[in-house]
């Protein structure tokens, strides 16, 4: 018997779970200037989380998905995009979306259930939070077929868990991006959990990035807890889409370090000292610890960008709670993009109830 | 905020047990502070504090269930709000209920509304035809524009009727039920009262005669069951005495006409009377009589044939008192008489029992007096 | 007397009752095992059933449909459970395609005892696609039984019968009820029917036609309506395929007057084949327009307005004053 393919997936890393480089380290990554940048965005990702959970546990935010342990992944990605971009994300990406140029006030928003969080002219032509499993895997390869189609070097971008990677949707997508050779980069937030089911009943093979070879794609695995690691394997796999040479499945190993959403209490089927290793490789203090031995970062500077991300957040916190409800009638004016004649009654009597008077005035 | 009430910490969730205080009452707290751990029906939370502030009373200790949207903490010196939660979400966590249903249709549903299809409906509200009295002559018994429009035909014409209401209406009703239930007979007979004292008060003649005829024969003075077949004589006579009235015909009950002096029974119906003019008389009055008179010889009329209501077996008419030609030993006189009509319900009474009663009452009007 | 259990507790002890008395019933789902659910219906059941009866699957509804279709024509009863209304469309094809003319195409030769449970509906402050209430969708099936608790004691007895009915069931729950009330509901391991509405107040002056957690609401109106002397009967319609039409005709013929309720956009909707069916068999019995309160046709909003969208009490009495005042 011949061997007909063979094929290999390799796993890149540049940090030591301590913080120490493990090889040499790519040109850029030799000054501080990105990694910096990098660093600051991924403390003012995980206070925000922060914020939001106590938002939630004291009732002013509703159910929300916490970032926790994707700090690295969100950095790289919004900082490696291009504006031209288009970024298909899923319910764990509100800090790659806050680099996207969203408010965070407008990131409030929509976990605090109000559509408006969707609708910053910043989001350009991104895509809102897929909810639905793995449904924006296919909505980002129609995006790279368009950019294809009409001759554009834009990249579509899109990110799901691992639990996503079993879905139809998504196998599907990366087929179609392998046989049209599409300029789309997937990225697998791997934290290992899908609510409950881990990672290694998920799916039997041994990684998700070998995904791509039964779609012709390129695949590889990364330390998505080590910024350099992911600013590689990104930076190539955008190249390569935007040079027209196609798409490349990106499983970015990370851990989720929080509960599924705030109504979830992973207690239940998660081993403590499983979290507690996790932290040991968590993203944000292993690059501390990296800046901090090369002397690019200190404590005076800590302290400085703590208080100052305490502010930007705080002033985010106050603009969402001052803003005012939403006119009933977007309820209804948006479905369409002219309202039917068949809907006019109805949007009367939603207005008439909020009306004073109305059964559902405040 | 003054008082920090439990939000809702999952999807829906009612209710958290307190686990453990973080704080104090008096401790300063900061926002984001942990302030006590809580165990809902899904997970063990932390609930950090809202805002910077003291302490001034916890709710609950460990152990202790607080339900969403219940006081957690009150802090010092603040003013009350309307709370935390957002889009506060109900829950009747404590409230357990019964659960009564019947499976399929209700029991009540055989009854039916009269039929029509929604035009013939319309052309009924629009003629002003109440369709409830109608009866249908469509298929299975709808009603049908035809149906309608004579009816409209019939209200143009003859004017509109008038539905009976109230003792009128409850009058229409006892008739009908009596005249389909009893087998009604009606005797007749005069009675010669051309030697009663000057003064003689016919109707408290009437009754003290009722009194005489029930004592020498008590099945007149009986309540009978049609279903069970069964009659009860009674002891004390109750006399039911009709009224006419502007508003219809009551009939007051006289209690215990055998045993009472003539002057209270006098009193009595006068203040029956009054009291159904007035309109005031409690239905209680109006209830348990053995036996009816009905002196319509007030009006007019010599005999009738008095309609009998169940259960009582027997009702008397008086006619007008009139002067006729009679044959006294063997000689035509002009006397004064008093025509009788007794209708008795031939299933709780024999023709004899009837005929003893009505001698008896013959007997007693013939008296010139009874004072 | 047992102790009073909320609905999700029944859905539970029910799925325990009938795994204890018929071993071919297997629980299948994404986190159903060791979490015991998103809502923990299916708690404490891996640990009484073990691996082999209670399976965690991977993070696809097409699969657990479709893996269904297979386990129940086996003669297995696979009670799959969808998280949410919101994430069953990828299980439409093998729930349309399939489980329900699987009987139908082999005239009898396989069938699909399988049961889908889904929690579904709104007011629980959940992010997006967590609260629609899509049963139309599927009590547009031919094949399919679409079946509704709106008690912790119909719950018990209706998940029991759909777990025995020989064809597929999409057994729908309330979630916004799903803690609210406590019944004591005795585990005697007796279904309740299907294919028939539950009459839950007599009353001689209006229909009120529900399901769901819209009963809450139905039940709430009924109440305040009957202070003001307005006798409203309640009907449950519980199996929205195929809907017991007698019941509902029975008590319009009795009323003359009917009012529908749910939660689901007005358009397309089962309320729309009830008020159907009521102009087919009960025009001659009616005084007034069927009338119907339901949400707007329109994407159920996030939470912070989902309460302009939800039917409530007052909108009920409305609709109800309304149709007794119709001349």
């Amino acid at each position: 018997m011949e061997t007909v393919y063979q094929a290999q997936i390799h796993y890149r890393s540049y940090l030591s779970e301590e913080g120490h480089a493990l090889t040499e380290l790519p040109a850029w990554a030799q000054s501080p200037d990105t990694l910096v940048r990098y660093y600051r965005n991924m403390v003012l990702a995980r206070q925000l989380d922060n914020k939001i959970i106590a938002l939630q546990r004291t009732g002013q935010m509703g159910t929300y998905a916490s970032l926790l342990g994707s700090e690295a992944i969100d950095a790289v990605i919004g900082d490696l995009m291009l504006d031209d971009d288009v970024l298909v994300p899923y319910y764990r990406n509100h800090a790659l979306q806050m680099l996207r140029g969203l408010a965070l006030s407008d990131i409030l928003s929509y976990w605090g259930g109000d559509e408006r969080g969707n609708s910053s002219v910043k989001m350009a032509q991104d895509f809102p939070n897929a909810v639905p499993i793995a449904t924006q895997a296919l909505h980002a390869t129609g995006v790279a077929t368009a950019f294809k189609i009409r001759g554009e070097k834009r990249v579509a971008v899109t990110i799901c868990g691992d639990g996503a990677t079993s879905k139809g949707d998504f196998l599907e997508a990366l087929n179609v991006a392998g046989a049209w050779q599409l300029p789309v980069v997937f990225v697998v937030n791997n934290n290992q959990w899908a609510i409950s089911v881990p990672r290694s009943i998920q799916c039997g093979a041994q990684t998700l990035a070998q995904k791509a070879i039964g779609a012709g794609i390129r695949g590889e695995q990364v330390d998505g807890n080590d910024v350099i690691a992911m600013h590689e394997a990104f930076e190539e796999a955008l190249k390569h889409a935007r040079e027209g040479k196609g798409a490349t499945l990106i499983e970015a190993m990370s851990y989720r370090l929080s509960d599924h959403t705030t109504a979830d209490d992973a207690t239940r089927y998660r081993a403590n000292e499983e979290l507690k290793a996790a932290w040991e490789k968590e993203p944000v203090k292993r690059l501390q610890t990296f800046l901090h031995q090369q002397g690019w970062w200190n404590e005076v500077q800590e302290q400085a960008w703590q208080n100052e991300v305490n502010q930007i957040i705080q002033a985010g916190v106050d603009e969402y709670l001052a803003m005012p409800q939403q006119p009933v009638e977007d309820l209804i004016d948006y479905l369409y993009a002219e309202l039917p004649k068949a809907l006019q009654e109805q949007r009367q009597r939603l207005i008439r109830n909020a009306q004073p008077g109305g059964n559902r005035h405040e | 905020m003054k008082y920090f009430k439990l939000p809702d910490l999952g999807e829906g969730l009612p209710e958290a047990e307190i686990l453990e205080w973080h704080i104090s009452e008096g401790d300063t707290v900061t926002t984001d502070q942990v302030l006590v751990s809580v165990e809902t029906a899904k997970a063990i939370i932390e609930i950090p504090s809202p805002q910077d502030g003291t302490i001034a009373h916890l709710f609950g200790a460990a152990g202790d269930t607080i339900h969403t949207g219940e006081p957690l903490i009150e802090f010092a010196g603040e003013e009350d709000d309307s709370g935390t939660v957002v889009g506060e979400l109900k829950s009747d966590a404590q409230s357990t209920s019964e659960d009564h249903f019947f499976i399929g249709a209700a029991p009540s549903t055989a009854a039916h509304q009269a039929q029509m299809t929604p035009a013939v409906r319309a052309l009924a509200n629009r003629l002003e035809v109440d369709t409830g009295g109608l009866k249908g002559s469509g298929r299975n018994g709808q009603i049908t524009p035809d149906d309608v429009e004579r009816a409209a035909r019939a209200d143009r014409t003859h004017g509109k009727a008038e539905p009976l209401r109230g003792v009128r209406k409850q009058m229409a009703k006892n008739m009908a039920l009596a005249h389909a239930e009893a087998v009604p007979v009606t005797l007749c007979e005069d009675v010669d009262i051309h030697d009663w004292t000057e003064g003689e008060d016919i109707t408290m003649r009437l009754i003290h005669a009722v009194a005489a005829g029930c004592k020498a024969e008590p099945a007149m003075n009986a309540w009978f069951d049609g279903q069970q077949l069964a009659r009860r004589l009674h002891s004390k006579i109750n006399l039911g005495v009709a009224v006419d009235t502007d508003k219809g015909l009551f009939v007051p009950v006289i209690r215990d006409i055998g045993n009472r002096d003539l002057d209270d029974i006098r009193d009595g119906l006068d203040r029956l009377r009054e009291d159904v003019i007035n309109r005031t008389i409690p239905p209680s009055e109006l209830q348990g009589g053995t036996i009816t008179l009905s002196n319509f010889g007030t009006i007019a009329g010599r005999y009738a044939s008095p309609i009998v209501v169940p259960p009582t077996v027997a009702i008397l008419g008086a006619g007008v008192i009139r002067e006729q030609p009679m044959a006294v030993a063997g000689e035509v006189v002009a006397r004064r008489v008093l025509p009788l009509s007794l209708t008795f319900d031939h299933r709780a009474a024999t023709g004899g029992e009837a005929a003893r009663f009505i001698r008896a009452v013959i007997d007693d009007l013939a008296k010139k007096s009874i004072s | 007397m047992s102790n009073a259990i909320t609905m999700v507790e029944a859905v539970n002890l029910a799925l325990q009752s009938e795994m204890r008395r018929d071993e071919s019933v297997v629980v299948l789902g994404e986190d159903v095992g060791v979490n015991g659910g998103v809502f923990r219906a299916t708690v404490g059941l891996r640990e009484e059933f073990g691996i082999k009866r209670v399976l965690d699957t991977p993070l696809a509804e097409t699969m657990i449909a479709g893996l269904s279709v297979g386990m129940a024509a086996q003669g297995l009863k696979p009670v799959a459970e969808i998280q949410f209304m919101g994430f069953i469309f990828p299980t439409m094809e093998h729930l349309i395609g399939h489980a329900a003319r699987l009987r139908h195409r082999t005239r009898g030769r396989l069938s699909c005892p399988m049961v889908v449970r889904v929690p579904f509906g709104g007011g629980i402050h959940a992010p997006e696609h967590h609260s629609e209430s899509t049963e139309a969708l599927f009590a547009h099936i031919p094949g399919l039984r679409v079946v509704i608790p709106s008690s912790p004691a119909r719950a018990y007895g209706l998940l029991l019968a759909a777990m025995r009915n020989p064809d597929p069931v999409i057994f729908m729950e309330p979630k916004r009820i799903y803690r609210l009330n406590a019944q004591p509901v005795e585990d005697t391991g007796e279904a309740l029917p299907l294919d028939t509405c539950y009459t839950l107040r007599e009353g001689s002056d209006i229909t009120l036609v529900s399901w769901g957690a819209m009963i809450k609401e139905t039940l709430e109106a009924a109440d305040q309506l009957a202070e003001q002397g307005v006798n409203c009967e309640v009907i449950d319609v519980v199996t929205l395929n195929p809907i017991d039409h007698d019941t509902i005709l029975a008590s319009v013929a009795k009323t003359g007057r009917c009012v529908i309720v749910h939660e689901a956009p007005r358009s397309g909707a089962v309320g729309a084949e009830i008020a159907a069916t009521i102009a087919e068999k009960g025009l001659l019995s009616l005084q007034a327009p069927v009338a119907r309160v339901t949400g707007y046709d329109t994407v159920m909003p996030y939470y912070r307005m989902e309460h302009h969208y939800m039917p409530n009490t007052a909108d009920i009495m409305e609709a109800v004053q309304t149709t007794l005042e119709f001349a």
